[in-house]
């Protein structure tokens, strides 16, 4: 183990955490809105975010479009995507119990994830721009300048996302409606449509994660489960219902992974994840940040 | 029946515009319960009618049936003369049916500038005529301009029905309905309440109030109706039911 004793290395861990954690952000983002507000545990999100991927996989092969250009693009379909599910499935079980969401959502993940390894077969697939290769060399320390792009993204589009939910009228019905159902219906906002603008805002968000990974790390049909299970820890780690609690959990959840991985071997990866949410359930169960209603 | 429907007395003059609000043999239930029978109620622009009657009357449930939260098995709902009948809550605060419910319900993680501007949601004239309404929610609540940027959810109880009322206002409604306008408040905070009632009513408002001081609401209104066990048992002027036998020994204990 003399390799963390060395002095580039945990510098070079941390950065690398933070730079997978912004990804992960913007994983569970989505995930949290529609868990919070919507009381749905979305176990197709990570379906959502593979099909963002493969959108975006997709669109830069036939036209070399840069992948964080495409970005809006995927995000757009998948909020249509999601928006149509609610309206057309979900909205049917509104303030159903839990259980009956999860087996909704898991069927809808089943359904996507089996379609698209029919589609698209279970082939490997990654976007690679021309300036993939490159990286900024700070010391011994090295950032790769796609998860770099990946990350400040990540952090712009969270920015925006606070702004949206704290400063439109939509934002605030919303919220409104995650906050009082039956006073968000005396206000006259209109329910059933505001359900499915806020499931397709967390497919949005799904879509944007899955451009980011598409852009920094290989991915194939199969990656969903593996980011809903992240984007669970990451809402139980940084605490459900604001936005800044998500970007804490998924930037700590980068860090705990990352280094976890390496001092453990890459091979506990899950096991990590794992880890964290049984400790977290044990002696934290409203998340570091506590519950919250977002703002 | 029980009840025969409260004809209007002819020393108001406003009788003679058409009614606000007009309910016609309303049945209302909780899947196999039903709650209210045949109920008949209506109100005139301008005028503030008291809804009174013990606990678990039917009281808040008929101010669910007219603000859409709850769909009436049979019976009518009219608003300014078009039918509201099982139509969602959206389409009654669009006619410009407002219910400030049981128990506040403000939004607790918003500050009580949001929840004031949450009132103002579905109207469609203008920022300006919003602002201006902003103004005088907080002429009426000196108290509530202090806390605007306070969460809803840390004001004390008297605060949050202010705002409550606040928000209701902000929606400019042509009716404003209150339910439990001074339960669990201070007895200043009451006076205060009702003095600020009796603002909004100088100002031309529509309400209907529902208030367990059954004094207090008949002196404030100028009509009221008694609900028992689901029926409208009595309506009429406020005068008259206070002067009333059965009133006064059922409810007043006197
Ligand atoms: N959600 C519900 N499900 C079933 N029954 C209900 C429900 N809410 C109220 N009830 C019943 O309906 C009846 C009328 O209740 P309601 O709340 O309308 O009375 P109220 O006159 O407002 O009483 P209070 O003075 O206590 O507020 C009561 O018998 C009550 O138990
Ligand atoms: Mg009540």
């Amino acid at each position: 183990m003399d390799f963390l004793l060395h002095p580039s290395f945990w510098p070079q861990q941390i950065v690398n955490g933070l730079l997978i954690g912004g990804v992960y952000v913007l994983v569970a983002l989505g995930f949290s809105i529609v868990w919070g507000i919507l009381n749905i545990v979305n176990l197709a999100h990570g379906a959502f975010i593979m099909l963002g991927a493969f959108i975006t996989f997709f669109i830069w092969d036939a036209t070399n479009l840069d992948p964080f250009l495409v970005l809006p693009i995927a995000a757009a379909i998948l909020f249509v995507i999601g928006y149509a599910t609610q309206a057309g499935i979900i909205n049917f079980v509104v303030r159903a119990p839990l259980l009956v969401t999860l087996l909704l959502t898991f069927g809808i993940e089943i359904f996507v994830t089996n379609l698209a390894l029919y589609k698209w077969k279970a082939d490997i697939r990654s976007v690679s721009p021309s300036y993939a290769g490159q990286s900024i060399e700070l010391g011994s320390t090295i950032i790769p300048i796609t998860k770099l792009g990946a990350l400040g993204l990540a952090c712009a589009i969270t920015g925006l996302l606070a702004l949206f939910m704290t400063r439109t009228k939509i934002g605030a019905s919303i919220r409104a409606m995650g906050m009082d159902l039956t006073a968000a219906r005396l206000m006259g906002v209109n329910i059933p449509r505001t359900y499915a603008l806020t499931f397709g805002l967390g497919a949005a968000l799904a879509a944007a994660a899955g451009t980011l990974i598409s852009a920094t790390q290989p991915f194939d049909p199969s990656i969903g489960s593996s980011y809903t299970i992240r984007a669970f820890v990451i809402c139980v780690l940084g605490g459900l219902g604001s936005i800044p609690a998500v970007l804490v959990g998924g930037l700590l959840f980068g860090l705990i992974e990352t280094i976890g991985s390496v001092v453990l071997g890459a091979g506990y990866k899950d096991a990590i994840t794992f880890l964290v949410l049984v400790l977290l359930l044990v002696f934290r169960p409203n998340g570091l940040m506590g519950k919250e209603y977002y703002r | 029946m029980m009840a025969s429907p409260p004809t209007p007395t002819t020393t108001d003059t406003r009788r003679d515009a058409p009614p606000l609000l007009e309910v016609r043999g309303l049945n209302v239930a909780y899947g196999d319960v039903q709650v209210l029978w045949d109920v008949d109620l209506v109100i005139y622009p301008g005028e503030t009618v008291a809804l009174v009657g013990s606990n678990g009357a039917g009281k808040s449930t008929l101010l669910n049936a007219l603000s859409g939260l709850m769909n009436p098995l049979s019976g009518s709902i009219r608003v300014n003369g078009a039918d509201l009948t099982h139509q969602p809550s959206r389409r009654f605060v669009h006619a410009g049916i407002c219910h400030v419910p049981q128990g506040r319900r403000l939004f607790v993680g918003m500050t009580v500038r949001e929840n004031l501007m949450m009132g103002a949601f579905s109207r469609t004239d203008g920022a300006a005529a919003i602002r201006q309404d902003f103004a005088q929610v907080l002429a009426l609540f000196p108290r509530v301009e202090e806390r605007l940027n306070q969460l809803a959810g840390k004001l004390s109880g008297g605060e949050q029905q202010m705002v409550a009322i606040g928000r209701g206002l902000m929606a400019r409604p042509h009716l404003l309905m209150i339910d439990e306008l001074s339960l669990g408040l201070s007895p200043i905070m009451v006076d205060t309440i009702f003095d600020v009632i009796k603002t909004v009513q100088a100002q031309g408002r529509t309400m209907l109030i529902v208030e367990q001081d059954i004094q207090a609401a008949l002196e404030q209104a100028s009509r009221g109706y008694v609900l028992d066990t689901g029926h409208i048992t009595h309506g009429g002027a406020s005068a008259d039911l206070l002067a009333s036998d059965a009133i006064r020994t059922a409810y007043l204990g006197i």
